[in-house]
């Protein structure tokens, strides 16, 4: 059964002086070797894990790819994370120059050795990047979006692109012009949307982190609903440049980790300024990586004083009854670590919810108006410039596309963006208020990140509104522009083992700091509970 | 026109109606007769999409049984977004963004993009120096 005991090292500082235990605890050899299956040794930060390993020539950086590029193999018939993936020699020859740097004696960086997947709506030069859409089928870009660039820079190696509803639009990945995804906690749900690919591949440990984009929870949802951990960093805090642009005053690129540790790093490795993306922030990146603590090292109450907001319209009428007890369990448990935990108000919070439709809709018609089959993209073949652009994009875009292109358009069009978009933003200024009220109140605020768990697949294709509803709990904080970190608090009902569920902390501007610290504590501390899929677990696909 | 028109019928306020009162938000999705029946009244100066135009507006052509399929869809989705109609949003400022940061404008000085030739490979139909598009037919 799970425990939680800790090994007696702290986690240490990262990236500089990685303390070596001088001996890994052993149970944690396991995620490594495809011959066994992932044991429950809980929350250990992958990265740190592997940079120990690798320092201390425990493992090489071939043995770790291998064990996940095993895992990878047998996994993906069933759960289809993947759109692309690098060959298996490749891997496995970045992961050679980086044992041959290490046996060289010389630096590696301290991503080295970590398997990353990438969604496929940010641009990678030497793979495939097609926005999930037949219109960028077959397309190359020829560079790296930043955040790509700096974690090669840093060492990893990225293992594939993965699945998502097209150009980020949808809430279940099942609007990918190619394939559906399956939630690896059972195969006949949807992993969420739109970046559920990142999320399977971590769910299910193909890969050790992912990136996926945020415009309207689509790292929150998929992390909730794959039993992993979701961050969504601060609107400016990671650059967007090489993000296919959904919607520009929402996107953010995100983080997904099987710890918040993991997760932490990750983002720690992809923040900052970017002279190439004018909404990214100049302010300066804190060191996300140094407050990982050992809970055989925290004080009893960790978290005392610490003030907790429950969002209360989010734990109303229509959600999930399961979903409720979870997060009332989540509240308790923050409680026993010293918060206190109150219920809070945010006027006008269901109108987030027209209003992000309306805003996400209208800046995605301009934001698409690019892929025209002129310049890269999929040509359809006509006679005229008109005909061209419309078959072009009405052979390469799926439904749900075209629909929210259209919707876009009437609510720009003249005489109506009064009435529809400027209202929204509007709408905006109330909801950013709200959250800044009460987060002058509350050092974070706490809320489901869905009204329920993982749904089967196909349930909700044919609703737009029962779909859209689903992200009641996550787009206010798109608006707001605030952090946001789901990690899985518990279980309802559902699947072989249940299902899991995930808290939504929500922070601040730029305090992902807090997020991760009292996150990290919230899951180092949390007892009784594996949220490791038993597709991994039982080794049925050793 | 159509928004002069809603300035005056958005005098009638919803001051501490559900439609913003943040206590049940599933109710004001579930309960769409009453949204539909109400902003149809605010919205009486709103033409209801026309989704063959905004198709041509959109340069996407759509099949017919798209037309079909697509066009209740749209509408049950305008109409869902015409709540905000209800409320009252007089002096409130409409805000761009988040507003987390303030301007960070680069120098406004060409550079060159390193890989030229990795763009051009991607061009459909390149004829140097020109990306060769067909014909153009002037619409009335």
């Amino acid at each position: 059964m799970l425990s939680t005991i800790q090994p007696s090292r702290c986690l240490s500082r990262f990236p500089a002086h990685l303390r070596t235990s001088g001996r890994t605890k052993a149970r944690s050899l396991h995620v490594f070797s495809s011959a066994q299956p992932v044991t429950t040794v809980p929350h250990q930060s992958q990265i740190l894990s592997i940079r120990d390993s690798l320092v201390s020539r425990h493992l090489s950086a071939v043995q770790v790819a291998d064990s996940y590029l095993g895992r990878l193999k047998q996994t993906e018939p069933q759960i289809g994370s993947f759109l692309h993936l690098s060959e298996p020699d490749k891997v496995l020859k970045q992961a050679q120059e980086i044992d041959d740097k290490i046996k060289r004696n010389e630096e590696v960086g301290p991503l080295a050795g970590v398997l990353v997947a990438v969604k496929d709506n940010i641009c990678t030069a030497d793979m495939p990047s097609t926005g999930g859409s037949h219109i960028l089928d077959g397309y190359r870009p020829p560079f790296d979006a930043t955040a790509v660039k700096r974690l090669k820079d840093l060492g990893a190696i990225v293992v594939g692109k993965t699945n998502l509803d097209e150009f980020g639009m949808g809430s279940s990945t099942e609007a990918s012009a190619f394939k559906v995804t399956a939630n690896p906690w059972d195969l006949s749900r949807v992993p969420g949307g739109s970046s559920g690919g990142s999320a399977a591949a971590v769910s299910a440990r193909q890969c050790v982190v992912s990136l996926g984009s945020d415009t309207g929870g689509s790292v929150r949802q998929p992390a909730s609903f794959c039993g992993v951990v979701g961050l969504k960093p601060t609107y400016g805090r990671v650059s967007r440049f090489g993000l296919m642009a959904y919607a520009s005053s929402l996107d953010v690129i995100g983080c997904f980790g099987s710890s918040v540790a993991d997760t932490g790093i990750l983002l720690h490795a992809i923040s900052g300024h970017d002279a190439l993306d004018a909404t990214s922030s100049k302010r300066e990146v804190p060191d996300f990586t140094s407050q990982f603590l050992s809970a055989s090292s925290l004080k009893s109450r960790p978290l005392e004083g610490l003030r907790v907001g429950l969002i209360c319209e989010t734990v109303d009428g229509g959600v999930d009854s399961g979903v409720k007890s979870a997060i009332q369990g989540a509240a308790a448990h923050l409680e026993q670590l010293g918060s206190i935990v109150t219920e809070v108000s945010l006027p006008s919070f269901s109108l987030g919810l027209p209003a992000y439709y309306i805003l996400a809709s209208s800046e995605s018609s301009s934001n698409l108006s690019r892929y025209d089959g002129v310049r890269y993209g999929n040509q359809a073949s006509c006679d005229e410039l008109n005909a061209l652009y419309e078959d072009s994009r009405a052979k390469g875009f799926g439904s749900e596309v075209k629909m929210r292109i259209l919707m876009g358009t009437y609510a720009l069009s003249a005489g109506y963006y009064d009435a529809y978009y400027k209202r929204a933003q509007q709408v905006r200024t109330i909801i950013q208020k709200s959250f800044k009220t009460a987060l002058g109140e509350n050092d974070i605020l706490i809320s489901p990140a869905a009204p329920s768990a993982a749904y089967k697949i196909g349930e909700k294709r044919n609703d737009p509104l029962a779909m859209y509803a689903g992200d009641i709990m996550t787009v206010n904080v798109n608006l707001a522009g605030l952090p946001a970190l789901v990690l899985p608090c518990g279980f309802v009902e559902g699947g072989f083992v249940g299902l899991p569920v995930g808290l939504q902390m929500i922070g601040a501007a730029f305090d992902e700091e807090k997020l991760l610290k009292v996150g990290h504590i919230f899951e180092q501390t949390l007892q009784g509970y594996n949220f490791v899929p038993p597709l991994i677990q039982d080794g049925a696909f050793a | 026109m159509g928004s002069r028109a809603l300035l005056v019928l958005t005098n009638f306020k919803f001051k501490s109606s559900s439609a913003y009162s943040s206590s049940k938000p599933f109710y004001l999705i579930k309960s769409s007769p009453t949204i539909r029946k109400f902003s149809t009244k605010t919205r009486s100066s709103l033409q209801p999409p026309d989704v063959p135009r905004l198709a041509e507006t959109a340069r996407i052509s759509l099949a017919p049984n798209e037309v079909e399929e697509f066009a209740p869809k749209i509408r049950q989705v305008i109409d869902w977004f015409g709540q905000l109609q209800a409320v009252d949003l007089d002096s409130v400022e409409p805000a761009i963004r988040a507003d987390t940061e303030g301007d960070n404008l680069r120098e406004d000085v060409p550079e060159t993009f390193e890989n030229k030739e990795a763009l051009i490979a991607y061009v459909p139909s390149y004829e140097e120096p020109y990306i060769k598009v067909p014909k153009v037919l002037n619409k009335e």
